[in-house]
């Protein structure tokens, strides 16, 4: 049997976990200029949230809203409490970072102090295995992959359509402009972080459902992959957010039918060094 | 401005400043080292100590727990039965952190802080290899767990293995999937830890002299989340039977990826002895579902005496520590748990040698393990022994383990028995696994 | 007992030469490695390999390159020349053109990818299983379980901390380390000031990358064990909150924050007793961490043991001068082109033009700036005077076009190349070393001083004390030239605005400069200093320097400069003397309101 074909369609899977995730990261750097290395740490605790939800006979994909709310209110906190008050410092980039790494330690080891060491399910049913050709999908996998398109659609028609999307771009690109222009720019910052929070939630949900058992440390590997792809499609942009998560989850999974499996996530950390070496802005962004 | 000879006057006196400040915090945090020690229990009367190193934290945080349940089993009986001579025994836990770096000053520490150690128990392979030196160095008698090749051949006159090297776990393995179901092609999935990689290659010559044929060989990455893509090479290559070893969540990711991609059949498993414990039951039945555990999953185990007297003796006493440890699902699997029972078997040896010989030195008592071990009158538990051992009988203590036998290098061989897992997920033994059936893929 | 004040003992010593490494790198160059602890595993790595047997007892169960069986102390050697070599390729990263944190972060995925793939793949360094049986140094020589071995590994870590303390302190205390410091607080004004940023990068890299490799090293020969759990990504986070801790840039505070935080810290959470489910107190100590890293950096981002103030022994100047005192600067090192009756072009545009994404911020600029003479270059905003004056020092690349100094062309030349040829820039934005003293800044400029190369500082202060003295008394004159001598030792980052103007156009001029290149230098300054700044300007030109001056206030353009260039809309307007501009329909319309 073939495992080309079928890894594609792990890769859509892959693909689509991702784009939730790198999306809501993107945008966060797009307002703030900040990389928010905790986002990780958000998105587990996220998914433990609707854990807990799930426990009490909810079912996932309603608990996976509880994840989102999570993810909402610990990102608004982050952003106003922590990067806020250390950017009006005049903090380095360099220092906002490794601010962003003792909260990751926090809120990952907080998450672990609260919940337990031992790994968790989600108890949730996979529905029956689709075939399509050579493809091979469960039910449930089929709906994360549309959940993921209808959050592209509604974060593309945001940015493009609605005020608060014109304001985000605005902010994005030049925040003092932006603010001299009469935009509110701290509501549309803190709406950026509550929206991209929620994606933040969501993305962990979704990944607790991929995964099928997950731990507070679980994602600490996947931030590697949001990275690389927010960095293949530029940071700050989030079309190229949506490139880099299908380049990087098909390329994953892909490479993995044909190199040793061991080896997939590598793909990732290479395509984020090249990146990083030769065109920072990413693909789509401006040239450096 | 200053002048050049006040700027040179002011830095020494601050490297002076400096330096003493550095002395008093080394010293102080030599003095708390030295006073502080927070985990022993005393008890009434001379107390001696029993030091769990193991993984308390980490991937493998669920080893060291197991083995502190053991030993507090083990030792809450013996005191009740008078322990040693009168003194009583406590169970103290060192967390190596699952990592050698953290493991030898948590050792050294242990020394610093524990002037009644009579005997080390735990000892996996993350830890081992650094610390087993320094503890057969400082003449304690240690009871491991762990099976690595590195001890195969060793001489640590004070370093005992409780469990046969994982050379025997593979041919066990081979040797079910061979005489017992028949199966023709093979599939390995282990871990790429170090635990897990040791069984991989002694699978791969036992296939080959069973006359199997070796139709996947993937190491799964026990930091990814998912393995679907080595759940289809797997699928692709048409086993018959996967061994397996994988332990944290990798082992459920990949086991239900593999049913859900041969659209929802399991494909026959047989595990290694660590699947056999109650955390492994409680992630993979929640990923596959536990009536696939129950039909097609097979382990290979070390003999565990489920029926007899020793075994009796050993369900007492674990279950006098229900309650008070952590809840990892069914408590009844630490009953078949192979740290728990053969650790509770060392400890036991250890203090009727230690009876017998009359002394709690490590030094004096470690010359009477066989021969506890060895003598005339079978017994099953501690306080058996002893009454015999009052009586001036020589004894041999079998417990739930089995008997103990040790070779030249302090390993004992074992006898192996193959488990499976019920629908409520206890443990049952099917077969027992007769020494031609290894000795044919060995 | 006595065994683990000495493990203490040697891990202090190992954790203290790993911060001073880590303190080098971030502290004092700024340079933010988040991968740094692969240094250390790979020189853990090397002494293994190199120390290790052809075939490790027990019938070769663990598979490695090497197994050269050396004794020490060439493993240690190996395993800093390991730790040095790995830092060659990150180079890459830490060129001038990438943002800070996007660097760190690519580092730090290095970091966390290394630990992968040699997990994954066995035949190199035995996996996930890592390396045992690793021989401890000189054992054929004594017994490494006796108290004496012990104790003496214990001094060597201690000793060796007291070296590498010494060695880093004598490169830190140098004008190479003053150079380093400048880098760390503004890369792109150090390059303009003739800095090579990425080659001092790359040094300190590997560097630290060495040191950190001799830690790794001796921490293997004393566990005799390594393997991928040892130098995970937390290991790295560790390390960095000792040096944040103890004091930023400041290598004392690199050894207290490395005996609070690896040895003390963690080692007295093993103490606590254990509470709650298990695994709670592990959680919550990693909490701790977390929150402490944040709590320093909010509260006291210095650390404890802040960085000092570097007060240089500067001799006694008379009472302060009145400012701007015409008193004739000493003979600078660099001799200036006589003048000649004959102006020469000093500095040449050819058709520059340079484009943002389509948008051409300068559309074909030509102008040649004459020797000795002061030129104004103004222009409405937007005309693209800032962009074109980056071009010409070096800081932009211009997309069309090419730039000529004294004859030969520099297009390609970059910005630190052209300062250390004598074309020297100022920034529109206060760009002065904010936690250099005064005195500091204008030392860092001087050229050519031998103290300022790696193997300079490591010869020690004999070797470039000397010339350290002639750049100090230079300074000293500089300041009192413009009234600062007695802000000598004030932090620059701590000056009135006007005040880091003269600072900025001080350092530039101890850079001798042939040409220089001003960005508005009188916005926001006092009209009175403005004026004094401007007659300083002039006497310049009197001396021969070249000038070229952005500027918006049109009343220092009618008195000082001559020519001036008009700018708009990227292009040139035109060029002659103010009076002569402001007769020009076309430049009033464009630009002058009266």
């Amino acid at each position: 049997m073939n495992v080309l074909v079928p890894s594609i369609a792990f890769g859509l899977i892959s693909a689509s976990v991702l784009a939730i995730a790198s999306v809501g990261f993107t945008l966060q750097f797009a307002v703030t200029n900040v990389l928010n290395l905790a986002y990780s740490s958000v998105m587990i605790a996220a998914a433990f949230v609707a854990y807990a939800v799930n426990r009490h006979g909810v079912t996932i994909w309603v608990a996976a809203l509880a994840a989102a709310a999570t993810g909402a209110i610990l990102s608004l906190f982050l952003n106003r409490v922590v990067y806020t008050p250390f950017q009006r410092r005049k903090a380095s980039p360099i220092a906002i970072v490794i601010v962003a790494l003792g909260m990751t330690l926090i809120i990952e080891y907080g998450t672990q102090a609260i919940a337990g060491p031992t790994n968790v399910s989600y108890s949730m049913s996979q529905g029956s295995t689709l075939a399509i050709g050579s493809f091979r999908l469960t039910v449930a996998q089929l709906a994360i992959i549309c959940m993921s398109i209808v959050l592209m659609l509604g974060v593309h028609v945001l940015i493009r359509f609605t005020r608060l999307g014109k304001a985000m771009r605005a902010t994005a690109a030049n925040r003092d402009l932006a603010r001299n222009s009469g935009i509110r720019t701290d509501r549309v910052v803190n709406a950026t972080w509550i929206v991209s929070g929620a994606l933040c939630g969501l993305a962990g949900a979704v990944f607790g459902m991929d995964a099928g058992t997950f731990g507070a440390t679980s994602t600490d590997l996947f931030l590697v992959l949001i990275l690389a792809a927010v960095f293949l499609g530029g940071p700050g942009e989030p079309y190229g957010a949506m490139l880099g998560a299908v380049v990087i989850g098909l390329g994953t999974e892909v490479s993995a039918a044909f190199i040793v499996s061991d080896y997939k996530d590598v793909i990732a950390f290479v395509v984020l060094l090249a990146m990083l070496a030769v065109r920072p802005n990413g693909l789509l962004g401006a040239k450096a | 401005m200053q002048s050049r000879d006040g700027l040179k006057k002011r830095r020494a006196h601050r490297s002076l400043g400096f330096a003493g400040v550095l002395l008093v915090v080394v010293a102080a945090s030599v003095a708390v080292s030295a006073t502080g020690s927070a985990a022993v229990r005393t008890g009434v009367g001379n107390s001696l100590t029993i030091a769990d190193v193991a993984p308390f934290t980490g991937v493998d945080a669920a080893l060291g727990p197991t083995y502190l349940v053991a030993c507090d089993a083990a030792s809450n009986a013996i005191d009740k039965a008078g322990g040693v001579d009168g003194n009583q025994l406590n169970c103290k836990s060192v967390d190596t952190r699952g990592d050698p770096a953290d493991a030898v000053p948590a050792v050294r520490q242990l020394y610093a802080t524990t002037s009644n150690l009579t005997m080390v128990i735990g000892l996996t392979s993350d830890e081992a290899a650094a610390v087993v030196p320094l503890i057969n160095g400082n003449k304690t008698v240690a009871f491991g767990m762990t099976g690595q090749a590195e001890f195969d051949h060793i001489h640590y006159p004070y370093f005992y293995r409780l469990v046969p090297a994982d050379l025997a776990e593979s041919y066990a393995m081979v040797a079910i999937s061979h005489f017992m179901k028949h199966y023709k092609r093979v599939a390995l999935a282990f871990g790429n830890d170090i635990g897990s990689q040791t069984f991989v290659g002694p699978a791969k010559s036992a296939v080959a002299k069973a006359h199997e044929k070796l139709v996947a060989d993937e190491t799964l990455d026990l930091k990814a989340t998912t393995f679907r893509t080595e759940a289809a090479k797997i699928i692709a290559a048409h086993p018959d039977v996967i061994l397996t070893e994988a332990l944290g969540p990798a082992e459920a990711a990949f086991l239900s990826e593999v049913k859900q991609q041969n659209g929802g059949k399991a494909i026959p498993i047989i595990g290694t002895s660590a699947t056999i414990s109650p955390d492994w039951y409680k992630s993979v039945s929640a990923a596959v579902g536990a009536s696939t555990l129950s039909q097609g999953f097979l382990a290979d185990n070390l003999v565990v005496d489920t029926q007899g007297a020793a075994y009796k003796a050993f369900k007492q006493a674990i279950f006098a520590e229900k309650g008070k440890v952590g809840n990892t699902g069914s408590f009844s699997t630490y009953l078949t748990a192979p740290g728990a029972v053969h650790l509770y078997d060392g400890i036991n040896l250890a203090a009727l040698a230690m009876v017998a010989s009359k002394s709690t030195q490590p030094s004096v008592y470690k010359g009477y393990l066989s021969k506890v071990a060895s003598g005339k009158v079978v017994v099953h538990s501690f306080a058996q022994g002893v009454a015999q051992l009052k009586q001036g009988h020589t004894i041999s203590y079998v417990g739930p383990g089995g008997p103990t036998k040790f070779n030249n290098y302090n390993e004992s061989n074992g006898i192996f028995q193959v488990d499976s897992y019920t629908s409520t997920g206890k443990v049952k033994v099917v077969a027992n696994i007769p020494n031609q059936w290894m000795a044919a893929v060995r | 007992m006595v065994y683990y004040i000495t493990t203490l003992l040697v891990y202090a010593g190992v954790d203290a030469i790993a911060c001073l490494a880590l303190s080098q790198q971030f502290g004092v160059s700024g340079v933010t490695n988040f991968g740094f602890i692969i240094f250390q595993a790979a020189g853990a790595y090397a002494a293994a390999v190199l120390s290790l047997p052809a075939d490790s007892a027990n019938g070769a169960f663990q598979t490695y390159v090497g197994g050269w069986h050396l004794q020490f102390p060439l493993p240690w050697i190996g395993a800093t020349i390991a730790g040095g070599l790995l830092a060659l390729p990150f180079s890459a990263l830490v060129g001038k053109r990438l943002r800070g944190d996007f660097a760190a972060v690519g580092l730090l995925v290095t970091a966390v990818m290394a630990n992968l793939l040699i997990t994954n793949y066995r035949p190199f360094l035995n996996g996930d299983a890592g390396l045992a049986l690793v021989p401890a140094p000189l054992d054929n020589h004594f017994n490494p379980l006796s108290a004496n071995y012990q104790w003496g590994y214990s001094a060597a870590a201690v000793v060796l901390a007291f070296v590498v303390y010494r060695f880093l302190t004598r490169v830190t205390e140098s004008p190479y380390g003053r150079t380093l410091r400048a880098m760390r607080e503004d890369d792109v004004v150090a390059d303009s000031v003739g800095k090579n940023v990425r080659s001092l990068r790359t040094s300190m890299l590997v560097l630290g990358g060495a040191i950190a490799g001799l830690s790794g090293g001796m921490l293997v020969g004393f566990i005799n064990l390594w393997d991928p759990a040892a130098w995970g990504y937390a290991e790295s986070i560790v390390l960095f909150a000792a040096v944040i801790i103890g004091g930023l840039g400041n290598h004392k505070g690199a050894i207290l924050g490395a005996v609070l935080v690896p040895v003390g810290f963690l080692e007295a959470s093993r103490y606590l007793p254990e509470v709650g489910r298990p695994g709670l107190v592990p959680a919550l100590q990693w909490v701790a961490v977390g929150l402490v890293i944040v709590l320093f950096l909010w509260f006291r981002p210095q650390g404890i043991i802040p960085e000092r103030r570097r007060l240089i022994a500067v001799h006694a100047s008379p009472d302060d001068a009145p400012a701007l005192a015409p008193a004739p600067p000493p003979a600078p090192v660099r001799a200036l082109r006589p003048r000649s009756k004959e102006r020469e072009v000093a500095l040449e545009a050819r058709g520059i033009v340079r484009s943002f994404d389509g948008v051409r911020a300068v559309d074909g600029v030509s102008v040649a700036f004459e020797r000795g003479r002061l030129t104004g270059l103004i222009g409405p905003n937007g005309a693209g005077k800032s962009t074109f004056l980056a071009m010409l020092a070096g800081t932009l690349e211009p997309t069309e076009g090419s730039i000529f100094y004294d004859g030969e062309e520099i297009t390609r030349l970059p910005a630190y190349r052209r300062a250390r040829r004598g074309l020297v820039r100022t920034f529109q934005l206060a760009s002065e070393f904010k936690r250099l003293t005064v005195l500091e800044n204008l030392l860092s400029a001087v050229p050519n001083q031998r103290g300022d190369s790696l193997y300079g500082a490591l010869l020690g202060r004999r070797y470039w004390g000397s010339d350290e003295q002639a750049a100090i008394a230079r300074s000293e004159a500089m300041l009192d030239r413009f009234g600062l001598t007695a802000h000598a030792d004030t932090y620059a980052g701590d000056l009135s605005g006007g005040q880091r103007r003269l600072v900025e156009i001080m350092r530039a001029l101890m850079a001798e400069p042939q040409v220089l290149l001003l960005d508005e230098p009188m916005a926001g300054v006092h009209p009175e200093l403005a004026h004094r700044i401007g007659n300083l300007l002039r006497e310049l030109c009197d001396e021969g320097i070249t000038i070229v001056m952005v500027e918006h206030e049109l009343a220092i353009m009618d008195e000082f400069a001559d020519p001036v260039v008009v700018m708009a809309e990227g292009r040139v307007l035109a060029q002659g003397a103010m009076s002569e501009l402001r007769a020009k329909e076309d430049v009033v319309e464009a630009y002058l309101v009266g």
